[in-house]
């Protein structure tokens, strides 16, 4: 394990808005000097973006943004000042007659957490950090730490304003997060710039093509790029749904995230799609832990036993399994998996 | 609008003449006729056309709109074309467009490359790699 590496494992904020006519823009009106500020804020800057009818997609420095109509993803990895945008996120979002009904912030536990800054210390001092910006009718908290047998960890802080109805959240069931550390060597290598002529966005499409990572979801629409001298990101975009990988491919703290958000096409079919695409994701990095974490809303829960369906035959052993409610229904489940040795 | 007189006359050498008055700047494409009258013109003189598709409900496009009109001004032997796909949605189907923005590049009727996505640095290394600026192995 190296001593100081870059930090794979992001801290994502998810903020939920109304006021938006429902057929509007809403907050796609964002304009570019906004946005440029409040990424300032957060340390990072924008690398490519791409949009589709339903939202707009960026690639940045350190992961991604979603600009949805009434709903902002922003996730940062690295040693980035996330939190410090919410403040400015909300002020701008205000200008444009959108208010904040719910925020959610998620994030695994980091493989180099004395190298984090203040508030990314522990997890208390997130919450009091963003407790601080949020407006008080957002009364509805909740902080949560759900633990596994291995260095995987889940922290979700969710906070909602209780007399506020969510706009767009009824076409959306689920949100999935996968974390991977230590993973096979020879997907990893796939995410190193081997051939310097080729561009961002070339390198970028190769990495896509040869580490499989284009069949994930087929059919999304890829915006993706490779970063020099290794790192790769990506935002897929299929209708209304994202989907988003970040790999650190270094020896020593190599790391890559998954994520995507499911559609509503009802629940059993839904749900089997979800297992088939983790196990995709888990055949392509080749992880030695993995773990998953499945928010979904009232109705629509996962069962633990879904992910290890198809993890477990790929010689992933289940380590742990913890479910918590969240504030305005629904729950999150989170599992880790760890690769069996070999006798 | 000169341009709106020139349309009248479908000479070849009219439309050269109408391209070359508008180079270092992004033409806006305002139906599938002019579009294909644009790529003749740049096929005349073996000009490397991009095609821009934009929307006006796209965040990424607000980003990289200066980008573009910029390298207009910069690769005046380039001919930059800008279509909105609402405005022309069966151009927009014609080339298979669901997100912006996307950039298709074409030489001599043919499509050389494409950029999907507002990534800058991307844009002007393909616009130099296809003006025979930088080498390629």
């Amino acid at each position: 394990m190296a001593v100081s590496g870059f930090e794979g494992f992001e801290k994502r904020l998810e903020l939920r808005f109304t006021g938006a006519d429902p057929n509007g823009p809403g907050l796609r009106r964002l304009g570019q000097f906004e946005i440029n500020r409040i990424l300032e804020a957060a340390q990072c800057t924008i690398v490519s973006g791409l949009g589709n009818r339903f939202f707009d997609s960026y690639v940045l420095s350190e992961s991604s943004l979603f600009i949805y109509p009434s709903k902002i993803i922003i996730k940062t990895c690295g040693t980035t000042h996330l939190l410090q945008s919410l403040s400015l996120f909300l002020h701008h979002a205000k200008k444009l007659g959108h208010y904040i009904s719910s925020c959610t912030y998620t994030r695994g536990n980091f493989i180099f957490p004395e190298s984090q800054p203040f508030p990314h210390t522990n997890f208390k001092e997130e919450v009091s950090f963003l407790e601080n910006d949020l407006p008080p009718r957002l009364s509805e908290r909740k902080s949560s730490v759900l633990r596994s047998k291995t260095s995987h960890s889940w922290h979700v802080y969710t906070s909602r304003d209780p007399n506020m109805l969510e706009t767009g959240a009824q076409n959306e069931v689920y949100t999935m997060e996968v974390c991977m550390t230590d993973l096979d060597r020879s997907s990893a290598r796939r995410f190193f710039r081997h051939e310097n002529y080729l561009s961002g966005d070339e390198a970028g499409r190769e990495m896509t093509e040869r580490s499989g990572i284009g069949s994930i979801r087929a059919n999304s629409v890829i915006c993706d790029f490779a970063f020099d001298p290794c790192g790769y990101s990506m935002n897929g975009l299929l209708g209304s749904s994202y989907s988003t990988i970040h790999v650190t491919p270094e020896n020593g703290y190599s790391y890559a995230s998954f994520e995507c958000v499911g559609l509503g096409l009802g629940q059993g079919q839904e749900m089997e799609e979800v297992a088939a695409v983790l196990a995709r994701v888990a055949r392509v990095f080749g992880p030695g832990t993995l773990s998953v974490a499945l928010r979904a809303p009232q109705g629509a829960e996962w069962s633990i036993g879904e992910a290890a369906t198809v993890l477990e035959p790929m010689g992933m052993a289940l380590r742990g399994a913890r479910a918590v409610d969240v504030p305005g229904g629904g729950n999150v489940v989170f599992q880790a998996f760890e690769r069996r040795r070999e006798l | 609008m000169l341009s709106s007189l020139l349309w009248d006359f479908d000479t070849s050498h009219v439309q050269i003449l109408w391209l070359l008055r508008v180079t270092g700047h992004v033409i806006g494409i305002h139906s599938a006729r002019e579009l294909e009258t644009k790529f003749d013109a740049a096929n005349v003189l073996s000009r490397l056309a991009i095609l821009y598709f934009t929307a006006a409900w796209c965040g990424p496009c607000r980003f990289i709109a200066p980008v573009f009109e910029e390298l207009a001004s910069k690769y005046l032997e380039v001919v930059f074309l800008k279509v909105d796909v609402d405005e022309l949605k069966e151009v927009a189907a014609r080339w298979n467009i669901s997100s912006v923005p996307t950039f298709y590049f074409i030489k001599n009727g043919k499509e050389l490359d494409k950029v999907v996505g507002a990534d800058k640095t991307e844009l002007e290394k393909k616009i130099a790699l296809h003006l025979g600026k930088v080498q390629s192995p």
